[in-house]
């Protein structure tokens, strides 16, 4: 059985097990993840780890008598094994969760709908993989450069499925290589070739792109003083704020207990610049649209239009609880396939736009730093360059910001580009995400820069 | 079925040499809010991991699985993948950074078992209603969580190692506002208190009174002024030392961070391999030890995963470096000096050079020596906001509360505390360092680093410290 056709074997059975052996008086919902992963992990473009992780676990929340758990287990591929894992578990809940205190906002789940989407790909064949990735990387390393990152392949599977009816799979095969190519005297670019479709001349031609930046880098470094500064802010570096939306974010709950930053946007107290529009958007394709409760999410939800806040992430636990209308949200309430509008600005005008000013490539370690004001702190990273003049000139000392995000995109937001690009997520805490945020670039006159 | 009766079957004949690492952890939560039951969860994970080493590279698989087939199947399949990259190592290892340690070991604890969790669930539901003295409080919300993990290993070349960490946490918080502003105070930031130990940890009687007492400084800090915009002496509290030390002394001294393997993701260090044995870090006041025997602290062990005994080792004597955080693979490639601490979040990441518990030494100073030293500063507690450089050395952290210092004496409470520095500077201007009675430890579940990524569980226990010339700052309105 092929790999994809085992993990979805699991799913199914997870399902009717679970499911299948619910008594009336019972519910649930159960929430899947598998992947079938090859990870080559690389230092000065030489193998620091390889390795493959075949994983697959069934979450499931049960429901009874006003009484909630939640509960996962992961899921071996032999029948035998995996029925008896998944019926210690569903009995093991019945016990737990009569000993609980009722949920006084359990919300069993509703949802019949189904899907099915299924994306192969055409990735690497594995024993090959070190050369097809590393190989090529001579165009960088030959010249001193010393290439880092992590490539990672293979199927990634979501399921979910609910006693109201409802049931979703979709399963993508896909790869990211997350690189950086480190020059001697110490800076860096940092890029990422992700999509379901390997292509060994493709990935040549993103490496020889980078030379050029590279290039740059070996200039002697400009150091900046604090102070506020012209930026161009690209889209990875936009990017690194849209976590912004979710931790202390866009969430109704959030909002409801204090806990969100974004308190004042709510209220009207601030208003972001009519130049400002973000959107949850599933047509990029790029994650499932389905919830732990086998909800379908819209298509598109307006978030932010021009500036003001049209809507809030809700699940069905705040919907009832606060009596307002669900919006298939995940119970964490954050934000999926999140996508800013476009602009005016033509982005091959846009180091002309800037002038005088610092072209970030890439921030880092972004955090919160004052919730009432909804000021984030972080830092520069990568190939950040100063500009004179229209004119890429020099990397920059790397430099810490503290800025508004009021500001940033309120009174400080000059221009938005036209052109935009889908940042890949990468991330891999305990498995390999999905997803991804389609971004523009932006002009910022005033960004403030602390250290 | 016995890890080492699997050995046998699983280990590839052309390996050179075959581990089989199994971690089989359980997890349980309970969450109330607002004087109502919020959520718990029941979780269990099991897998397991082979590794084998091929003409001096490693490679592993992991399956969710402990099944003799499946098992074997990755033996091939990590065989198969070594021997693609054998061409291409970093390095070429041998079995020696894979030692032969035979060891039992589990976390010392009074509580054994689990408490009923509906016993459980009521203590916290009465514990956040009892922390709602206000109609300014907003919000209250407490957490108690529980894990177990059982993580065997054993090898071709007789390592036998068999651990059991049981973990306890409990956090709870409190949300004040008014008007327009928001304040929120939890019990030594939001995952501080989770240790090692069993359900004796969790005295909810005493845990009652210490948060309300964070309900009402919740409210106090409504009514505070913002942390003045100066340059100033800057006292810390245990609960945010634990910050500064995790982020400027434990991420720039893991010997693969050096070695440059994170530069893609988590970032380089300034520290430099020359720097090990030699290097002014801090004041001849900071002395900081890799200690994994400390009762209770969150990330004490036996061995690492890779079955290195840990012992405890002094990274910074007196002020200056000579050892870093790194375990057999990274002392190889480095020839320096390291701890065992090369550690996987599970069964499903190969294990990384991490912290464990990283602690700095207690002074001689008490607390009332310590403020009696200083004529005008700022004392912060309980970190709730962290940012720092990618060679670890520009940071910017928040507080939660903060007081001035004015002559000695802990005056005005002031909202919104926050400070900024770098990090080779920072440590040299500490000028006193409590004595044992201010030593607190604690500990945080959530150490993310690598590629792929995972997160750790670490410790860091510290006194309270007293540092020079810090650039401290309030909020904006």
């Amino acid at each position: 059985m092929s790999a994809k056709k085992d993990l979805e074997a699991r799913f199914d059975r997870a399902c009717d097990l679970l499911l299948g052996r619910l008594a009336d008086d019972e519910a649930l919902s159960l929430e899947y993840s598998a992947e079938d992963s090859v990870f080559l992990r690389f230092n000065r473009g030489l193998v620091r780890q390889i390795g493959s992780v075949l994983n697959a676990q069934a979450s499931f929340k049960y429901y009874r008598g006003g009484r909630t758990l939640y509960s996962a287990v992961n899921l071996t591929g032999s029948s035998e094994e995996d029925d008896a894992r998944l019926e210690a578990a569903l009995n093991h809940v019945r016990v737990e969760a009569s000993l609980l205190p009722e949920d006084p906002y359990q919300t069993l789940p509703r949802a019949e709908g189904t899907s099915r989407e299924e994306f192969p790909g055409a990735l690497p064949d594995p024993s090959r993989l070190a050369r097809d990735v590393l190989e090529p990387a001579g165009l960088l390393t030959s010249g001193g450069a010393e290439f880092v990152g992590l490539h990672a392949q293979g199927w990634v599977c979501r399921g979910s499925a609910a006693s109201s009816g409802a049931r979703h799979w979709f399963s993508t095969q896909i790869f990211a290589t997350d690189w950086s190519a480190y020059a001697p005297n110490g800076k860096a670019v940092k890029a990422r070739y992700a999509g379901r479709g390997w292509d060994g001349e493709e990935w040549e031609r993103r490496l020889r792109a980078e030379q050029a930046r590279l290039a740059v880098l070996t200039q002697p470094e400009k150091v900046l003083a604090p102070g506020a500064y012209r930026v161009y802010l690209a889209p990875d570096a936009l990017a690194e704020f849209m976590a912004f939306f979710s931790w202390y974010g866009l969430s109704e709950r959030s909002l409801r207990e204090g806990a969100s930053a974004w308190t004042a946007l709510r209220e009207g107290r601030r208003l972001l610049s009519p130049l400002f529009s973000l959107t949850q958007d599933f047509s990029l394709g790029v994650q499932p649209r389905f919830n732990e409760l086998g909800e379908t999410a819209p298509e598109t939800l307006p978030l932010i239009q021009s500036g003001r806040l049209v809507s809030t992430l809700v699940s069905a636990r705040s919907a009832r609880q606060y009596e307002v209308a669900p919006n298939a949200a995940p119970d964490s309430e954050d934000l999926r396939s999140p996508a800013l509008a476009p602009g005016s600005l033509d982005e091959a005008a846009a180091a002309a736009a800037l002038g005088t000013g610092l072209y970030i490539s890439n921030l880092h370690y972004l955090n919160w730093s004052d919730f009432d004001s909804a000021r984030v702190t972080g830092m520069t990273r990568f190939a950040c360059v100063w500009v004179e003049d229209g004119r890429m000139s020099s990397p920059i000392k790397d430099m810490r910001f503290d800025e508004s995000l009021y500001a940033l995109w309120g009174c400080k937001l000059e221009g938005v580009t036209r052109q935009r690009s889908l940042v890949a997520e990468v991330g891999s805490y305990f498995r390999r995400e999905l997803g991804g945020a389609l971004l523009p670039g932006m002009l910022i006159d005033g960004f403030t820069f602390t250290l | 079925m016995s890890l080492r009766s699997l050995l046998d079957s699983v280990a590839p004949p052309k390996a050179e040499w075959t581990g089989l690492r199994r971690v089989i952890a359980r997890s349980r939560g309970y969450q109330a809010k607002d004087g109502r039951f919020e959520q718990a969860y029941d979780i269990a994970d099991e897998g397991c991991m082979v590794e084998v080493l091929y003409r001096g590279q490693f490679g592993y698989a992991a399956v969710a699985s402990s099944n003799p087939l499946a098992l074997r199947a990755a033996g091939e399949r990590a065989l198969a993948l070594a021997a693609s990259a054998a061409e291409r190592p970093v390095f070429r290892f041998g079995a020696d950074v894979r030692p032969p340690t035979v060891l039992r070991w589990e976390t010392p604890r009074t509580g054994k078992g689990f408490p009923d969790a509906g016993l459980l669930a009521n203590s916290l539901v009465k514990l956040t209603a009892s922390m709602r003295i206000s109609e300014k409080i907003v919000q209250t919300a407490a957490e108690a969580t529980f894990q177990d993990v059982r993580t065997e290993l054993v090898s071709t070349n007789g390592a036998d190692i068999g651990q059991t960490s049981h973990i306890v946490g409990f956090g709870a918080q409190a949300i004040a506002r008014e008007g327009n502003v928001t304040q929120r105070r939890t019990l030594n930031g939001p995952r501080g208190r989770t240790m090692q130990g069993g359900f004796e940890a969790l005295d909810f009687d005493a845990l009652e009174v210490e948060a309300r007492t964070a309900a009402e400084q919740a409210l106090e800090l409504l009514d505070a002024p913002e942390c003045p915009s100066e340059t100033t002496t800057l006292v810390l509290a245990p609960d945010q030392m634990m910050l500064q030390i995790h982020e400027s002394v434990g991420h720039p001294l893991e010997l693969d961070r050096i070695l440059g393997d994170e530069r893609n993701y988590a970032g380089w260090s300034f520290v430099r391999l020359e720097d090990i044995g030699n290097l002014r870090y801090g004041s001849d006041l900071m002395n900081i030890v890799f200690d994994p025997g400390v009762a209770g602290e969150l990330a004490s062990y036996g061995a690492d995963d890779i079955g290195n005994p840990a012992r405890r080792e002094y990274l910074i004597k007196d002020g200056i470096l000579v050892r870093a955080l790194g375990s057999l693979e990274s002392q190889a490639r480095s020839g320096k000096p390291g701890v065992a601490d090369q550690r996987a979040c599970g069964w499903f990441r190969a294990p990384i050079d991490r912290m464990a518990n990283l602690n700095l030494e207690p002074g001689t100073d008490s607390l009332t020596e310590i403020l009696g030293s200083v004529e005008r500063g700022v004392w912060m507690e309980a970190n709730r906001s962290w940012s720092i450089d990618d060679y670890r050395n520009k940071f910017q952290f928040g507080c939660e509360y903060g007081r001035l210092i004015q002559d000695g004496r802990l005056t005005r409470t002031v909202r919104n505390p926050n400070y900024r520095g770098v990090s080779s500077t920072f440590w040299r201007n500490l000028f006193k360092t409590g004595d044992a009675s201010t030593f607190r430890a604690f500990g945080t579940p959530n150490c993310g680093k690598g590629e792929p990524n995972q997160t750790v569980n670490v410790g860091h226990a510290s006194p309270v410290c007293a540092f020079r010339d810090v650039e401290v700052f309030g909020g904006q309105a």
